[in-house]
């Protein structure tokens, strides 16, 4: 059965390319606009294999969404990729210190996408 | 049109910026004179003036660009997903008309042509039979002329029997009696084989006739069943060289298709830009919304810390400092 990955990002072209490359690489994907739309969609324990979320975003930022997903028992150990324009060294040890597995950066290729996501789960 | 209106803000924001960085005010002959409270209000007005009307061009162009990029994003998403969505129906389609409709068919005419040898075959065992029964005809008619032969030399037998008991006077009148009962069988067994003879000879004259119309027939079935055999070949082979054809041409759609997702791929992988450059005209916007609360003052160093410290990438932080363009820097992955 397909692995499912929540991606959480304020810009659609950014949800669609990852979208693509994740379904092209047979995983099926959930999208939320931003934190509190990603909270909004998981408040109903959908199984989450990963979670892909920017750090800037309106209503919920990355960083809070990822420490607010952690309080949920459901999601304590779902691991969460952090995927964003951000280049401070500070927003990265918040995210860290937030329960995030990863820190990739844009513009990303597919592949690199791709092979951080292998890493933390099998399609 | 909206790269245009983006440079031009640039500029003005630039020329503006630079003018309150390098903290001078301007010569006499450029502006009218004025007393410097008086020069300062006037910069304050003409910083609220342009300020909301920068804002909103900016605001308007970075929503315009989002629009349009999400909905050219969301239409190659489309067409990448109807692409895989064919790619994957005419692979299944070709592998089932090879494996399925294909094979079935094969079979099923194979059974078709497999009956009819099936019936050729038992007529060519009826046929078989009716030689038989003609090989046993002729010796029915063989055993008939032997009881023909027989029945001629009994009666000659019971001639000279009779010849023998007249000689022999009143002795001999009684065997004379049976001598002539022996003729008279020897006479009707002579009739009954000629008779045998004459059916023997029908039956022969029926069984000839059978046998040639079967084997006619047969002839004409087993031309048929080779006809329809060579027949269901070649139907089976232009089947196939159809198929094939199919085949070949659908992999070269799927080659095509298959370049054309990834270029599409690209393509959206490109237009991440938009993320990026959004980010960066909130942030001048954003500032240029606080241009005129600080134009009174012409305190550009306030105004430019607040620009950099909503900066979120790399090049934004370089091309502040360098005040050029600078180059998008490479995906960076950190696991913690």
């Amino acid at each position: 059965m397909a692995k499912t990955i929540l991606i959480v990002d304020d810009s659609a072209s950014v949800r669609q390319v990852v979208s693509i490359a994740l379904k092209g690489a047979g995983y099926e994907v959930i999208t939320a606009n931003d934190g509190k739309d990603a909270l909004s969609k998981m408040s109903g324990g959908q199984r989450l294999h990963l979670i892909i979320s920017d750090v800037n975003m309106p209503n919920m930022d990355g960083i809070t969404f990822v420490a607010e997903a952690k309080k949920l028992p459901a999601y304590k150990f779902t691991p969460i990729i952090m995927l964003t324009t951000e280049s401070q060294d500070d927003k990265k040890k918040q995210a860290q210190a937030a329960g995030a597995k990863a820190w990739v950066t844009k513009p990303f290729q597919p592949e690199q996408m791709l092979s951080a996501v292998s890493k933390l789960v099998a399609p | 049109m909206a790269e245009l209106l983006i440079g031009a803000i640039a500029l003005a924001a630039g020329f503006g910026a630079g003018y309150l960085a390098r903290g001078r005010r301007p010569s006499a002959a450029s502006l009218p004179a004025a007393p410097p409270d008086r020069y300062a209000e006037k910069v304050a007005d003409f910083a609220g003036a342009v300020a909301p009307v920068w804002s909103a061009q900016i605001d308007s162009s970075r929503a315009q660009m989002e629009t349009a990029i999400s909905q050219l994003t969301e239409t190659f998403a489309g067409i990448v997903e109807n692409l895989d969505s064919v790619l994957a129906s005419s692979a299944g389609a070709l592998a089932q008309g090879q494996h399925g409709s294909f094979d079935r068919s094969r079979d099923r005419l194979g059974d078709v042509v497999g009956s009819l040898d099936e019936a050729l075959s038992a007529n060519h065992e009826s046929l078989n039979e009716l030689h038989s029964l003609l090989g046993l005809n002729e010796e029915l008619r063989s055993m008939s002329g032997e009881v023909t032969r027989i029945a001629a030399q009994t009666n000659l037998l019971a001639l000279n029997a009779a010849i023998e008991a007249q000689r022999a006077g009143a002795v001999g009148a009684s065997f004379g009696v049976v001598a002539m009962e022996v003729r008279q069988l020897a006479d009707r067994s002579q009739n009954t084989s000629a008779r045998m003879v004459e059916k023997v000879d029908r039956v022969a004259e029926a069984i000839n006739s059978v046998l040639a119309a079967a084997e006619a027939s047969g002839e004409r079935e087993g031309n048929a069943v080779a006809h329809a055999n060579g027949e269901v070949q070649a139907v089976l082979d232009d089947l196939m060289g159809a198929l094939s054809q199919m085949q070949s041409s659908s992999q070269e759609l799927e080659r095509a298709a298959i370049g054309i997702r990834g270029e599409i791929s690209d393509s959206l992988v490109s237009l991440q830009f938009q993320d990026r450059v959004g980010q960066m005209l909130e942030h001048l916007r954003d500032n240029i919304a606080r241009f005129p609360e600080v134009a009174a003052t012409l305190d550009s160093r306030a105004l430019l810390a607040e620009l950099s410290s909503k900066y979120t990438m790399a090049e934004e932080h370089q091309a502040h400092t360098s005040q050029k363009a600078s180059k998008v820097s490479e995906s960076e992955i950190t696991f913690f």
